[in-house]
């Protein structure tokens, strides 16, 4: 992954208002409504070719759109996470807790998801991102299995281990009911992916985005030149928690269930794969990497449940030793010729 | 009073378990700064190997766990030497992502082995039994689960800091750059502490039997664990990780005792603090 | 290096492809179509094998075929008590796989996430496992044939009181079944005189019981009623149990499920003498249950008979009254009613599908556990008669 070397402010300002290097993967000439347009047909196009598994494409998107919440905590600013699952979890409880005992319209129980996604990071941004490393990563351990546990404990409105169910959502805009072959949520869910997916876009190529980036690539640096540091992360932690809380709304809501596997350590460990396996940094690796892991694991799981271990296993594996950025230069060398 | 008695005693018993695992992974991470988190397969690994041999093998207690810790060690040091050093240099999500995917298939082999279910091992009757210490019957193997907790620390801490190759250690972890140009064969080192922790994660894998049961996805189920005992103690601090374990392990046992309709809340909430006050480790400044 | 990479990329193509290809036969079978969900991996995988096994040996025994119909197995893995994934395996055997029937389910909120789904598609679904009585309620197309707490837990409790035990203290797992055992040993309990010292609820992940049954000990009682999920968890309190002396230390031990058969050989004598209240048990001593042993045995040799593979026996037994009564189409309302009606002598005793509330009402029988013949097994030392599901009643 090619990140561009800022080593002074003026350099930086040049490399925003003139991309000249083709080589540079951000920011890029591309309009941002671009890649979420593309996304958007070729979501549809899924819906319609395949309509009889409306339910996978569904959970397709919701995963990718959580995968791509967690792309912009660990490819854009560099902080490596396995507590994602809590933002994603308790934007479902939300969400369904909203519908159970409030009201039932998805519009409204996604605005709620997004707040309790988005305050939940910014709580427990202000404690975790006071550390760096393998520290801050043990620490979103530690925060995602608190809130497991309280949310097991808290029975009464999450329904503990038995899961939240019961509620049954109202028709969206108050006229596409959610039907049994899927069709509303998965356009519902395509439709959320590709506006967040756009925000996110927007974010990733602002000078906050840059400035974000910039962290990561050296934060030392980066406070030397007057970045306030903490509140950059700070403040991508909280929308990468309203993206997360999103997810887990449009979870909630598509499934009419919510169970504490959606808090799970397993949850965070599983998008990190997925982010890794398609490619960090890039918002839309995270998307490419949730649909191949979905779609092999749909696949295996049904062939034979243990022995996908081996498939995931092995590609993790093999991915690592070829790594995927090599991988696409290879074949983009073997089809353009000259490089 | 009862109570108190059999926290601690119970807490002992878990937190050295933790210990004995945790503490080659501690090392490992601390000398090569290699964040291998297939450390919980080797655990896995030791354990079935003790347990296939006095089960089906239907040899003694006492000679299938040294076998069995061995074999963990040498597939251990056999991974290293091929697979695992070449990855030292890469980064840390790259490291993460290959041991986990080792882990997943280690899983998927076990399984495909010995089948999905629990593992027991067969203990000699000097252990099956029960002890009876006046104010509770304890099982005797949880003596032998202290016991050897304390044999392995104080081992590796007369190794660290009495013998050679402690000196060897001790000097790699703080500037293996300087170290090797001192003549200390940095190589033999490396894989060595790698075989000694996987060894002694098979032999916490076997001591930890009875609490966490051997089945399949072990694997990943105890490295939350294991990793936090890590994390707590200091990379690479022996002492650290004893008296992380000791210690976490003495308050989940609590809470266990005491309150466990709030699950492993306090554990991980002693974990934050302890951590968010010493980001470096227990015992480091 | 080249190839790998090409090969890479091609398999994660095909791989992709293969996912969203329609992969059935285009030509239309007149098989009928069960799907069976459940755990086929991780720690309770084998409530998955035991479910293929019984339910593919019940249509050996009919001659492979029921009422005239092939049937087509379609099995879906769910892993554990996982929500989301079993609706959407389940919303993909409706609407692509288009099964007429459902049968499985070993966990509670796996079943409560499907209600919505069969109750849309009118798809009649067998619960061959999960325990919590309020399931039932959640959709008029769910049939049971395995058992709920307050069905096996409202006898032991007043045959308890008739031993003169004055004071219990229960331990269950933290989650549906293990909190309506709670609920129904303490109501019943209390109705015949005695008293339950304490309610400890343990923590599903919980792996060490150590601490628990040192609370159990410390509780003064003279029995502990106890109920977790079949597999590890059991095996370790039983473990727990006999290596902390509490048959010394006066407490009596009064379960359900916990000398379950997959697991019995495992404890050796320590289990001897074990007190347990349940509907079914491997030793049953009647001509159906010997039959039952035997097909599965034939279908599987590594199978055992317990509660999880008789509840897909006779699931599957209800699913072949109700392809008899539909005449092999899809009628879940008429399906339904047949299955309302039925009554048959199961491998467990005789049975019925009370046609309210749509739970089997079976026989419970106290059992000890006793080496017969070399192995240990649950000798039934008392029948309690037919109870149905009072947890629906007590609400």
């Amino acid at each position: 992954m090619n990140h561009p070397t800022m080593t002074h402010p003026v350099q930086a300002a040049v490399a925003v208002a003139m991309p000249l290097q083709p080589a540079q993967s951000a920011p890029r000439c591309a309009p941002p409504w671009r890649a979420p347009l593309l996304l958007l047909v070729a979501g549809l196009a899924a819906c319609a070719a395949f309509p009889d598994q409306l339910g996978l494409i569904t959970r397709i998107f919701i995963t990718g759109l959580f995968v791509l919440s967690l792309d912009l905590v660990v490819g854009v600013a560099g902080l490596a996470t396995l507590g994602h699952a809590a933002l994603f979890g308790l934007g479902a409880y939300a969400a369904g807790i909203f519908a159970l005992h409030a009201h039932a319209d998805p519009l409204l129980g996604l605005g709620v998801g997004i707040v309790a996604g988005a305050l939940t990071a910014l709580v427990s941004g202000a404690f975790l991102l006071r550390y760096q490393g393998f520290t801050f990563l043990m620490l979103t351990v530690a925060v995602s299995q608190i809130v497991l546990s309280l949310v097991q404990k808290a029975r009464n409105w999450t329904g503990g281990d038995d899961g939240l169910s019961g509620f049954a959502m109202a028709p969206l805009l108050g006229r596409f009911a959610f039907d049994l072959e899927g069709k509303v949520a998965a356009v519902y869910s395509l439709v959320v992916l590709v506006l967040l997916f756009y925000v996110a876009q927007r974010i990733v190529q602002s000078p906050f985005g840059l400035a974000v980036r910039g962290i990561h690539e050296n934060r030392a640096r980066m406070a030397a030149l007057g970045t306030p540091v903490f509140r950059r992360l700070w403040l991508l932690y909280t929308v990468a928690g309203a993206l997360a809380g999103a997810a887990g709304a449009l979870s909630a809501q598509t499934n009419a269930v919510v169970g504490t596997d959606s808090l799970s350590f397993a949850l965070s460990a599983e998008a990190l794969v997925m982010l890794i396996l398609g490619g960090a940094g890039q918002l839309t690796g995270a998307l490419v990497g949730a649909t191949v892991f979905t779609l092999l694991h749909h696949t295996a799981a049904s062939i034979n449940p243990y022995h996908w271990l081996f498939v995931v296993g092995g590609l993790l594996m093999l991915v690592v030793l070829v790594p995927p950025a090599k991988a696409w230069a290879w074949l983009r060398q073997r089809a353009g010729g000259v490089r | 009073m009862n109570t108190l008695f059999n926290i601690l005693i119970d807490g002992l018993a878990y937190g050295m378990v933790l210990f004995v695992i945790a503490v080659g992974l501690s090392v490992t991470l601390g000398l090569m700064r290699f964040v291998n988190l297939s450390h919980g397969a080797f655990a896995m690994v030791g354990g079935y190997c003790a347990a296939w041999l006095t089960r089906e093998a239907q040899w003694s207690f006492w000679l299938a766990v040294p076998v069995a810790i061995a074999a963990t060690a040498l597939l251990g040091a056999v991974l290293e030497a091929l697979v695992l050093r070449h990855l030292y240099r890469r980064k840390e999500l790259d490291q993460v992502l290959f041991t986990i995917g080792l882990s997943f298939v280690l899983i998927a082999a076990t399984n495909a082995i010995a089948g999905p279910q629990v593992q027991l091992i067969v203990l000699p009757p000097l252990l099956a039994g029960s002890v009876d210490l006046g104010f509770r019957t304890l099982p005797a193997q949880r003596l032998l689960v202290i016991g050897a907790g304390l044999a392995v620390a104080a081992a590796a801490a007369w190794t660290v800091t009495r013998t050679r190759f402690g000196v060897w250690l001790r000097a790699a972890v703080d500037h293996s750059g300087t170290a090797s140009t001192l003549g200390i064969p940095i190589r033999t080192v490396q894989c060595a502490s790698f075989a000694a922790g996987a060894a002694l994660a098979g032999f916490g894998g076997i001591l930890g039997a009875e609490l966490m049961p051997l089945e399949p996805y072990y694997a990943l189920k105890y490295l939350v664990l294991v990793l936090v005992v890590v994390a707590v103690g200091g990379m690479g601090s022996i002492a650290g990780s004893l008296a992380a374990a000791v210690l976490l392990g003495t308050i989940e046992t609590a809470s266990r005792y005491l309150a466990s309709e709030w699950g492993s809340l306090f554990f991980f909430v002693a974990m934050a603090v302890l951590l968010a006050w010493r980001p470096n480790g227990l015992l480091k400044r | 290096m080249n190839p790998t990479r090409r090969t890479l990329a091609c398999a994660l193509l095909a791989a992709s492809g293969l996912a969203l290809a329609p992969v059935q036969a285009q030509a239309q079978s007149t098989a009928v179509k069960v799907g069976v969900v459940g755990p086929f991996s991780g720690p309770f995988a084998h409530y998955g094998a035991l479910f293929k096994a019984a339910a593919e040996a019940y249509v050996a025994t009919q001659g492979g075929k029921l009422a005239g119909k092939d049937i087509e197995f379609i099995y879906r893995d769910t892993g554990g008590p996982n929500p989301g994934q079993t609706k959407t395996l389940v919303q993909e055997l409706i609407v692509k796989d288009k099964v007429d029937y459902l049968g499985g389910f070993v966990f509670t909120p796996n079943a409560l996430a499907v209600a919505p789904l069969i109750q849309q598609s009118q798809t009649p679904t067998v619960i061959f496992n999960a325990a919590t009585s309020a399931i039932t309620e959640k959709s008029e197309y769910f049939i049971r044939t395995s058992y709920t707490l307050w069905q096996v837990t409202v006898p032991i409790a007043q045959w308890a009181a008739k031993q003169d035990m004055k004071k219990v203290v229960t331990a269950v797992t933290d989650y549906g079944p293990g909190i309506d055992a709670e609920a129904a040993f303490k109501a019943e309990f209390a109705k015949q005189g005695g008293t339950v010292v304490e309610s400890i609820r343990m923590p599903i992940a919980t792996t060490d019981f150590g601490p628990f049954v040192q609370r159990i000990k410390a509780s003064g009682a003279q029995a502990v009623y106890t109920f977790l999920p079949g597999g590890p968890p059991n095996l370790g309190f039983v473990k727990a149990y006999n290596e902390n002396g509490l048959t010394k230390a006066g407490v009596q031990f009064l379960g359900t499920a916990e000398t379950d058969e997959f697991d019995l050989q495992k404890f050796g004598d320590s289990a001897l003498g074990l007190t347990t209240a349940f509907h079914y048990s491997g030793a049953h001593d009647s001509p159906e249950n010997k039959k039952f042993v035997d097909a599965l045995k034939k279908r599987d040799p590594a199978a055992v008979a317990n509660y999880a593979s008789v509840g897909a026996w006779d699931g599957m037994h209800v699913i072949h009254k109700m392809i008899e009564a539909t005449g092999g189409k899809k009628d879940g309302a008429k399906a339904l009613a047949a299955a309302r009606t039925l009554q048959w002598e199961s491998p467990r005793g005789p049975v019925r599908i009370d046609a309210k509330t749509r739970h089997i009402t079976q026989n419970v029988y106290l059992r000890k556990v006793e080496r017969v013949g070399g192995q240990l097994v649950n000798k039934e030392v008392q029948s309690f008669g037919p109870h149905g599901d009072y947890g629906l009643d007590a609400k």
